[in-house]
């Protein structure tokens, strides 16, 4: 083995296998706890949202179900079905009669057979349209009927998805960085080691011309100094019994 | 043939004509009264927009050609809303703050003109009217908007109440209702619901359409949901792409029943694409009925008929150039024409009365001054405070040898 063949790497590998397998639990731990975190924030907002809209939508409904034609509450909840994620929007009166809504091409069977005046909240699966959680508010506290409002639960999940998504692309980034910085330290640590790996070898070759080259390996004043020096204490040990071996290295050495 | 007596305004300001003459700040000037216009000029509902354009033109060209309203030529000025509200709504403060036109004039559509009416409240001030909207909607008849709009044609309330009257008549009671998702669909909804009560019926099943819908598109899934609950009879609230979908399906998927259709829907056209390269098109077409709020066009002893067709002829009005980008063929003649040039002949009586020096702040006393006026058509139209509907009347047409005729005989018709 040529000198300059020397590589320092069995050492370090745990030493990274393991800094790897920390960055990898914190990353999935931070990515699980914020799936639950960002989903169950999100979902509860855009519940609270709906929830605010129906009371809205109730809010003005009244006057034009005293005093308009229905056209102008078609009207009312045409606009406000647009919002993004608002997928539908049906009134009933109190009799549970259908009065307004946004459904295309008719009532869907599962809100006909349900009962139109509740304002509980309920999570809904309406064939070929999707699943929905929908909220209801009494119209005049219920005697002039109720608004009910279905938001599209394929909307939220994207939505929070997309927010999962931006916070795990921070973490994959900050990881990314780790390991860089621990592949860098690792090699910056290797280096001197190298040198007193090659030094050592070169004083059991014996070979004074190598041992000469590499002599800079002592005037460190670190661990590899203090190792080089001790090689060397050592490889001289035979004929100066009487020497004692070399302190540690620093200012008071 | 004198195409240069009417000023028209188009989206972009280009003027087809004479030379434009300067808007004053309420849309007056001593050479001309601008009224403003937002309408479909695209769209599956292009339709409704020109044809209600060109009836109304070829009116104001003749008055133009006799000198204006007392030496003021009329100008419209125009905008493409494509029977979207949004559009309209942009349009009109366009209209009203950047072109301060006169007055509102010959709007299309319930789910435009329902937006719109807040904005009129709201610069109340200004005294901005809405003149004979091409809608039988109730918002713009009671308040709290009643009191900015005039409207000539009767209401949906009053054409559903007359079908719905009459199927009930001849038995049938099992009245189902297919229509447009929106308030114009709404509106008549309430219509038939209303009518039916008080026969002691309910509408026996509904099915709706996204507005917009082409011809081309299927309205399967709505003629099953109708068929299942076996109806006497379908009353459609839609434009005549949609409506027109609605029958061909209705009939290739053994639905037959008669199908009565409101004025909106724009009978000629809806005619067109049922019957344009079909060999077997009566099939789609003996059970229609149409119900329309003016008499028919092929009526030449009314007075009013006989004129509309002269000037039809005479002046052969064309479209904005500017806002009519996809391709359409105008009819000679059509019940939206027709009523947008009764429109305009009100109109025109309406200004006429406001005397030398027009004002928006005069014109419900112009427009309440107007009682038992004889527009030609043989219904005498009267306006005032609690009266802002000028015509009443409801006519009812069936396609015969490929046209719209009156149906005489509900029950010989339908029995």
């Amino acid at each position: 083995m040529k000198l300059s063949d020397i590589k320092v790497q069995k050492l370090f590998q745990k030493t990274l296998f393991g800094v790897l397998s920390l960055f990898g639990i914190i990353g999935l731990s931070t990515s699980i706890l914020l799936i639950y975190t960002v989903n169950d924030y999100l979902s509860a907002e855009y519940e609270d949202n709906s929830k605010d809209i129906a009371k809205t939508i109730a809010d003005s409904s009244v006057d034009i179900l005293l005093n308009r034609d229905l056209a102008a509450l078609q009207s009312l909840i045409d606009q406000f079905v647009e919002i993004q994620g608002i997928s539908y929007i049906y009134i009933a009166d109190e009799t549970g009669e259908f009065l307004a809504h946004t459904f295309v091409p008719g009532i869907p069977a599962e809100i006909l057979a349900d009962d139109p005046t509740s304002t509980e909240t309920v999570e809904r699966k309406i064939d070929g349209m999707g699943h929905f959680v929908e909220v209801g508010r009494p119209i005049l506290a219920g005697v002039a009927g109720t608004v009910r409002l279905g938001m599209d639960t394929g909307v939220i999940a994207l939505k929070v998805q997309r927010a999962i998504g931006r916070q795990l692309y921070l973490v994959c980034i900050i990881f990314a960085v780790g390991v860089a910085a621990a592949l860098w330290f690792v090699k910056l640590a290797a280096n001197p080691l190298r040198d007193v790996l090659a030094y050592a070898v070169a004083l059991a070759r014996n070979e004074e011309k190598e041992v000469s080259s590499r002599g800079e390996v002592l005037e460190r004043k670190d661990e590899a100094g203090q190792l080089a020096r001790l090689f060397l204490y050592f490889s001289r040990g035979e004929s100066r019994d009487d020497e004692a071996p070399p302190g540690p290295a620093g200012p008071t050495a | 043939m004198n195409r240069r007596s009417l000023i028209l305004y188009g989206v972009g300001g280009s003027i087809v004509g004479a030379a434009r003459a300067e808007p004053a700040h309420s849309g007056v000037t001593d050479t001309e009264i601008t009224l403003g216009m937002s309408a479909a000029f695209s769209g599956p509902s292009r339709g409704l927009g020109i044809e209600l354009y060109r009836g109304a033109s070829a009116y104001f060209q003749h008055v133009n050609d006799q000198g204006g309203i007392r030496g003021r030529r009329i100008a419209i000025k125009t905008y493409d809303d494509g029977y979207q509200p949004d559009p309209s709504v942009n349009n009109t403060m366009t209209l009203m703050l950047e072109d301060e036109v006169f007055l509102l004039f010959g709007y299309v559509g319930t789910p435009t003109v329902t937006r719109v009416l807040p904005m009129l409240k709201k610069f109340q001030d200004r005294n901005i009217y809405l003149f004979f909207p091409f809608t039988g909607a109730q918002p713009q008849r009671e308040p709290p908007y009643g009191d900015f709009a005039f409207n000539l044609r009767a209401s949906y309330r009053q054409e559903t109440a007359g079908l719905v009257d009459n199927f009930v008549s001849i038995g049938r009671k099992r009245i189902a209702v297919f229509y447009q998702a929106d308030a114009y669909g709404r509106s008549g909804w309430a219509g038939v619901r209303a009518a039916l009560k008080r026969h002691g019926e309910r509408i026996a099943g509904e099915a709706t359409y996204r507005r917009g819908s082409k011809f081309t598109g299927t309205m399967r899934r709505q003629v099953e949901i109708l068929k299942a609950s076996e109806p006497d009879a379908v009353i459609c609230i839609g434009a005549y792409a949609a409506c027109a979908a609605f029958a061909r399906d209705a009939v290739d998927h053994g639905l037959r029943v008669p199908i009565a259709n409101l004025s909106f829907v724009g009978s000629e056209n809806l005619l067109k694409l049922l019957t344009e390269g079909r060999e077997d098109s009566r099939q789609y077409t003996d059970l229609l009925v149409n119900s329309q709020v003016v008499p028919s066009y092929e009526s030449v002893s009314v007075a009013a008929v006989q004129e509309y067709r002269d000037f039809m002829q005479r002046y052969d009005p064309e479209a904005p150039a500017e806002l009519v980008q996809e391709a359409y063929a105008p009819f000679a003649h059509s019940f939206v024409s027709l009523e947008g040039f009764l429109d305009a002949k009100l109109m025109v009586e309406i200004l006429r009365r406001l005397g030398d020096s027009p004002s928006r702040e005069a014109l419900p006393r112009a427009v309440f001054s107007i009682k038992d006026y004889d527009l030609g058509i043989g219904e005498r139209v009267s306006f005032g405070p609690d009266r802002r509907q000028g015509l009443q009347r409801v006519y009812y047409t069936v396609v015969d040898e490929g046209r719209f005729v009156p149906l005489t005989d509900w029950g010989e018709r339908f029995a």
